[in-house]
């Protein structure tokens, strides 16, 4: 599995790699080199080498201390840091030992003879990115510092090179005299410099900023090279704590010369628990343990090197080939957890697994009578019979179709009443047909019309201008926040201003007329129609950016056709990863309380997955079966992955994102609610929403019996909801839902009347049929745990509890079944998934 | 055996005393080669002796307050820059401020401006909410915590009240899709703050469910807690979440403040005369800012008070001028009034009550809004300088700390960013700004970045 995996990288990577020879062949005995080709072309270049010990396709240590030689010092010579330097055109090998072991490279070297000549956008302004001055605190400010100001980042070297060159009387630089430029004297305080040294004299990058100077400052043309592709090497690093590993970072640009930019590019470690790394020159040094990520950033394009620093446990190889195996979840997640050295955790028992499937397939307790139904059937399938039996059930409609309405903002704070109901009816009968969601996400792309016949149409009634529509459709369906790319390049990812301005423009014809957008006025009906004319400007330019979904090639502009379709097309194809890795995501996030990816809903390139393959094997698994969210879930809740015990082993105690055992956690507010208000059998009264201001408004729209989960939006009043942290849906994003307790929360179950007010309801049909009378203790005890734990008490709890009971006074009785219910509804066990 | 679920302190290692937490911490100590003793001997060395009775009290300016209309005018500037209002005269000699806070001027002599803060994250409202209560943006996956969670850390509870409140609520979401810093971080989650989540100048108003209801007097409490001590000892699962362990001390801390006459006290505005609740402006940031003074009586360490909720169809500092937003006209009669007024009732009431030298209050806002006038008459966001300013606990008053340029538009002198004003409050409340707390995986973290330092003008 794990080759196929390694095989897939490879080929997605393909034509650099064949040029490159990055996989490389093995030295001699575990040592190769990195790169482990080398082309040096021009005086100029540079190339870093490094020595490492390899072991299934990672970098297991970098040999500092290696010692290098070159077969030919009039070709290439090896230099301070293990630094190739060019001497003259033709071929040659370095060769490296350590400690016994050898390995070699070849190099060539080429254009020695041709005048270097440094580039602007390519040279330039990657040196101004790596000392800082472009970024948002310093002239990268929109205002700019000093009366100095330049894109963040580099996102506009034609704009920068005016300012570097023409602005301020032309002195910042001084074409006769570099050393008198500005450029040069500011960053390097020979004259005073409110951003203090950035630049020290005579270093490398002075020198290229100086005879760039020389050469009469050129400026950025459209005929420049183009970086096309960045990678980082090693891409995977295995080390210990207090190890360190030097990263060398490769560009290619479009005439196909490919630069050593280490000391150029910008370096942030995802996991600052696992390791740290120097922002100067990239060299990771290892802290803890677990995986972590170093993004690498240069010229608006971000890639990543893996640095895994496995636990320190002893764990013998047959506890993984001896665990069982259900799908290709648990071959993947053992494969990982192998890399690391923590063991899985058992499987959960039977009342533990019923419990917790009822809760994350369907967002409700199990009844006690179908808790014993399940804890006696004594059949080995079980398990899979009671998955395909939730995945079945009304309930499972209302929680995803409420799962779902988050993400497309089902908000009376944003839409009039009987809008909010359109849109949420919409949604709820998508889910009870089970439409894939690739077709969801087509109708809510594509949709026009009355906003009250097609609910899907609310999508942008709540959305209404090219930028938000774009933005949401980003969020929503790829987990993309492109809106940092609205006013400048994304500063951590590689979207682009322009990109943003294409992606945009696919929504510029969209028009709507009616109802505006207030939502306290109004009948709240939008109709979409589509012109067949009209470009949103990129402001930056002035002129309409060609229509494009990101990455995606353009739409011809002239075409009249809704280009929402073409979108749609490209938004929902198998090859857009972003979109089925975004869902993918968000469902096993559901299921396991934590995603693949953290935030769930984050799935920038400098924010990678904990598991890849895992990630990649979903996604195509979802891709194979047609988007169909059903079956995906049967495989997450049929994975021995999913059935764990959430007891932690002392060897895999320390982790929190490999899925070695399942994670406990809060109970979201929704389903917590409606387990209060089933154990009791007292429903809750849902009868007023909240408006923008503050203010209540009557709803008829919810019958008494109505469940948290069935609520079609978030306005609808709730103390409970409001301090459990529902989803408010002001804004697509997961980071609105918290499920963090508080004593706030505790202090409402305790003393609220969430609780209280139903156990002390004379009308709490469990409390008369608890205290009948000749209902002993016993059953009383059962009955209770059956209804709030799903599982028998343990006669320890037996014990303690008949003992209370002797305690209470007979006439007592009802009091003392109340505080029972109480105690078992404030436990961990009840507000808890585990 | 360690009763791990009582709030009593386990004894270990011959007569030091741990928390339950505590202990919890020490287990990941190993990892980082400190020992049980080097560790506790690094935690006392964090806060000064005779500490105890310093608190502070945080006023945090949802929305960015505008300080060259407030603070830091620039009467002799351009039209466009100046704006329309006039400085006036204060009690101090060194501070002239806006004739729309009017009160401030007479209590000008207890409170010292910084007028030279700025930093370098985003114009977006969560990252300066985040950078002014943390000191330090969010890198690597790392929260770091509210400067009342460390407080909470350092100082622990010193009554049956949480150590770190945060009233009217929590701070709501910015737009920028940031965590906005009022949580313990990485310090745990068991230091985020208590937030009242009511409106204190309500009629009748109560602590939601602070005690329980009428019928439940003590006994059925007692059994209530028999039953839920039983029935909670069973899943072996919660010991390593944190999340559970978590929910177990929220409900011992819940336990603790629901039974108490104490919290009861601190909490009933009732017990005030109404002559000094009108004081302070029977509004919903005047009530707070009450609240706050008797909850510091009533031993809470830290407590941060929201001016606003959310900067999102409110009328709040966020003066752009143009709808859903705020105009200049509504910081002039809806938010200065109220703030004006209760801002000077709090240091007064402190002052007489003798509270002010050991109570810090410091006023902090997201950002500053830019110098000039935008063409909807408002002004925007603006990092780059703005106005902060601190009373009591030990500062001057009536200093003016740093300096900006002729517009407001950068510092001209003395630059302080969020690291600067975080450690002058952990000065302030006494703490060493040099030592250290246990960071993620248990690493040492210094309290605040490398080379940040208090205002040490200020006291």
């Amino acid at each position: 599995m794990r080759k196929e995996i390694g095989g897939m990288n490879i080929f997605r990577f393909l034509s650099f790699v064949c040029l490159l020879g990055l996989t490389g062949v093995l030295g001699a005995a575990g040592i190769r080199t990195v790169p482990s080709e080398v082309e040096l072309s021009g005086s100029a270049a540079r190339q870093l080498l490094l020595i490492v010990s390899e072991e299934q396709g990672a970098s297991t240590g970098d040999l500092k201390d290696a010692k290098l030689t070159s077969s030919d010092s009039s070709i290439v010579t090896v230099g301070k840091g293990n630094v190739l330097i060019p001497k003259g055109n033709g071929k040659a090998t370095v060769s490296a030992d350590h400690n016994g072991l050898s390995t070699s490279v070849a190099v060539t070297v080429s254009d020695m003879e041709k005048p270097v000549q440094w580039s602007f956008r390519n040279h330039v302004l990657p040196i101004l990115a790596k000392q800082g001055c472009n970024m948002g605190a310093c002239h990268g400010a929109l205002a700019g510092k000093g009366g100095f100001r330049l894109s963040l980042r580099g996102y506009d070297p034609v704009t920068d090179h005016y300012n570097i060159t023409r602005d301020a009387r032309g002195r910042r630089v001084e074409k006769a005299a570099p050393a008198r430029s500005l450029l040069l004297t500011k960053p390097t305080m020979a004259v005073a410099h409110k951003g203090g040294k950035r630049l020290v004299a005579d270093s490398p990058d002075y020198h290229v900023l100086a005879d760039w100077i020389r050469q009469g400052a050129p400026a950025p043309s459209d005929t420049d090279a183009t970086l096309e592709e960045l990678r980082v090497l090693p891409e995977r690093v295995v080390i210990k704590p207090g190890q360190s590993h030097r990263l060398v970072v490769l560009a290619r640009y479009s005439d196909g010369r490919i630069e050593d930019v280490t000391l150029h590019a910008k370096y942030t470690s995802t996991d600052a628990t696992v390791a740290e790394v120097d922002e100067g020159t990239g060299e990771v040094s290892v802290i803890g343990y677990g995986d972590g990520a170093v993004t690498v950033w240069f010229s608006s394009q971000v890639v990543i090197a893996r640095v895994t620093s496995p636990f320190p446990n002893q764990i013998p190889e047959s506890v993984y080939s001896a665990s069982a195996k259900a799908n290709f979840i648990d071959d993947l997640v053992l494969d990982q957890l192998q890399r690391l050295n923590l063991k899985p955790s058992p499987r959960a028992t039977d009342d533990v697994f019923v419990r917790r499937a009822y809760l994350d397939a369907i967002g409700t307790l199990p009844t006690s009578v179908e808790t014993l139904a399940f804890l006696n059937d004594t059949s080995p399938d079980k398990r899979a019979r009671l998955v395909d039996h939730l995945l079945a059930r009304s309930e499972f409609v209302d929680y995803w179709a409420y799962r779902w309405a988050d993400l497309f903002l089902v908000n009376g704070k944003l839409l009039r009443p009987d809008a909010v109901k359109a849109y949420y009816e919409w949604l709820r009968g998508e889910i009870a047909k089970n439409t894939p969601w690739d077709e969801i996400a087509r109708q809510v792309v594509t949709a026009k019309g009355d906003s009250m016949k097609n609910g899907a149409v609310n999508f942008y009634s709540v959305h209404q201008d090219p930028e938000t529509m774009a933005e949401n459709v980003s969020q929503a369906f790829m987990s993309l926040a492109i809106n940092c790319a609205k006013c400048h390049n994304h500063p951590l990812e590689k979207w682009t201003n322009d990109q943003y301005y294409s992606f945009a423009n696919l929504f510029s014809r969209v028009r709507a007329k009616g109802w505006g957008g207030d939502a306290r006025n109004g009948d709240g009906v939008r109709t979409l129609f589509v012109e067949g004319r009209g470009d949103l400007i990129q402001p930056r330019t002035g002129r309409p950016q060609p229509p494009a979904p990101l990455d995606a090639p353009p739409l011809d502009s002239g075409l009249a056709k809704d280009r929402r379709e073409y979108l749609a097309d490209w938004l929902t194809s198998p090859d857009n990863t972003y979109f089925t890795k975004a869902i993918v995501n968000r469902v096993w996030a559901s299921f396991f309380g934590i995603g693949i990816v953290n935030p769930v809903d984050d799935l920038r390139v400098s924010n990678p997955p904990s598991n890849e393959p895992l990630m990649n094997a979903l996604g195509d698994y979802l891709v194979a079966n047609r988007y169909d969210l059903k079956t995906l879930m049967r495989a997450i809740m049929m994975s021995e992955t999913y059935q764990r015990s959430a007891d932690a082993l002392p060897e895999n105690k320390d982790e929190s994102k490999h899925f070695s055992r399942y994670y406990p956690r809060r109970l979201m507010a929704e389903v917590l609610h409606d387990a209060i208000a089933g154990v009791t059998d007292v429903p809750a009264d849902f009868s007023k929403v909240v408006l923008t201001d503050g203010s209540f408004q009557d709803t008829k729209f919810y019958p008494k019996g109505t469940r948290a989960l069935q609520l079609f939006d978030s306005s609808v009043k709730s103390y409970f909801l409001k301090t459990f942290g529902r989803n408010e849906r002001a804004i697509t994003c997961e980071c609105e839902r918290s499920n963090i307790p508080s004593m706030v929360q505790v202090l409402h179950l305790a003393n609220g009347d969430m609780l209280n007010g139903r156990l002390s309801d004379k009308d709490c049909s469990l409390m008369g049929s608890l205290t009948a009378d000749g209902v002993k203790v016993d059953q009383i005890i059962d009955e209770t745990y059956l209804r709030c734990l799903s599982r028998y008490p343990t006669e320890r709890e037996r014990r303690g509890l008949l003992q209370v009971f002797e305690d209470t006074p007979p006439d007592e009785r009802r009091e003392g079944v109340e505080d029972l219910l109480w105690a078992l509804m404030t436990s961990r066990e009840f507000l808890f998934q585990h | 055996m360690l009763d791990f679920l009582s709030d009593q302190k386990a004894s270990i290692c011959g007569g030091s005393h741990l928390s339950r937490r505590e202990f919890l911490q020490v287990g990941t100590l190993s990892a980082i080669g400190l020992s049980l003793p080097q560790y506790l001997a690094a935690k006392q060395t964090h806060v000064k002796p005779g500490n105890d009775e310093k608190a502070c009290i945080m006023i945090f300016n949802l929305g960015g307050p505008s300080h060259v209309d407030l603070w830091d005018m620039k009467p002799d500037a351009p039209r466009e820059i100046r704006g329309p209002f006039k400085p006036i005269r204060t009690k101090s000699p060194d501070i002239d401020i806006s004739e729309i806070l009017p009160l401030h001027a007479k209590v000008a002599d207890k409170f010292s401006l910084v007028r030279s803060v700025h930093h370098d994250g985003a114009a977006v409202h969560d990252a300066g909410w985040q950078m002014l209560q943390t000191g330090r943006r969010f890198t690597g996956g790392v929260q770091t915590p509210h400067a009342g969670a460390v407080a909470s850390h350092l100082m622990g509870r010193k009554s049956d009240l949480p150590p770190f409140v945060v009233l009217p609520e929590l701070m709501g979401r910015g737009g920028g899709n940031l965590p906005n810093g009022q949580a313990g971080g990485f310090l745990g989650k068991a230091h985020d703050p208590f937030a009242l989540m009511a409106d204190p100048s309500k009629k009748n108003f109560k602590v939601p469910d602070l005690l329980p209801p009428d019928q439940i007097g003590a006994s059925r409490l007692d059994r209530r807690k028999s039953m839920r001590e039983i029935v909670d000892q069973t899943v072996r699962s919660f010991e390593t979440s944190e999340d559970a362990r978590l929910l177990d001390d929220n409900f011992h801390a819940a336990f603790r403040i629901m039974t108490s006459e104490q919290a009861r006290k601190a909490f009933d505005l009732e017990k005030e005369p109404l002559k000094v609740r009108e004081r302070y402006g029977m509004t919903r940031f005047g009530q707070c800012c009450l609240l706050a003074r008797r909850l510091v009586e009533h031993g809470v360490r830290f407590v941060t008070i929201n001016t606003f909720l959310t900067v999102f169809g409110e009328t709040t500092w966020d003066i752009h001028g143009s709808k859903p937003f705020t105009s200049i006209d509504g910081m002039k009669n809806v938010v200065c009034p109220l703030y004006d007024q209760a801002y000077s009732a709090l240091l007064e009431d402190l002052h007489e009550r003798g509270m002010l030298d050991d109570t810090m209050v410091t006023c902090l806002s997201e950002f500053g809004r830019t110098p000039k006038v935008n063409p909807a008459g408002g002004r925007d966001h603006w990092p780059q300088c703005f106005t902060a300013s601190f009373a009591g606990g030990g500062v001057l008053g009536g200093r003016v700390i740093g300096k900006s340029d002729p517009i407001g538009g950068f510092p001209a002198e003395r630059p302080v960013d969020p690291g600067g004003i975080v450690a002058t409050i952990f000065h302030g409340l006494g703490f060493d700004h040099e030592s250290h707390l246990p960071g993620p995986s248990g690493r040492p973290f210094p309290l605040v970045d490398f080379g940040k330092e208090p205002i040490r003008e200020l006291f």
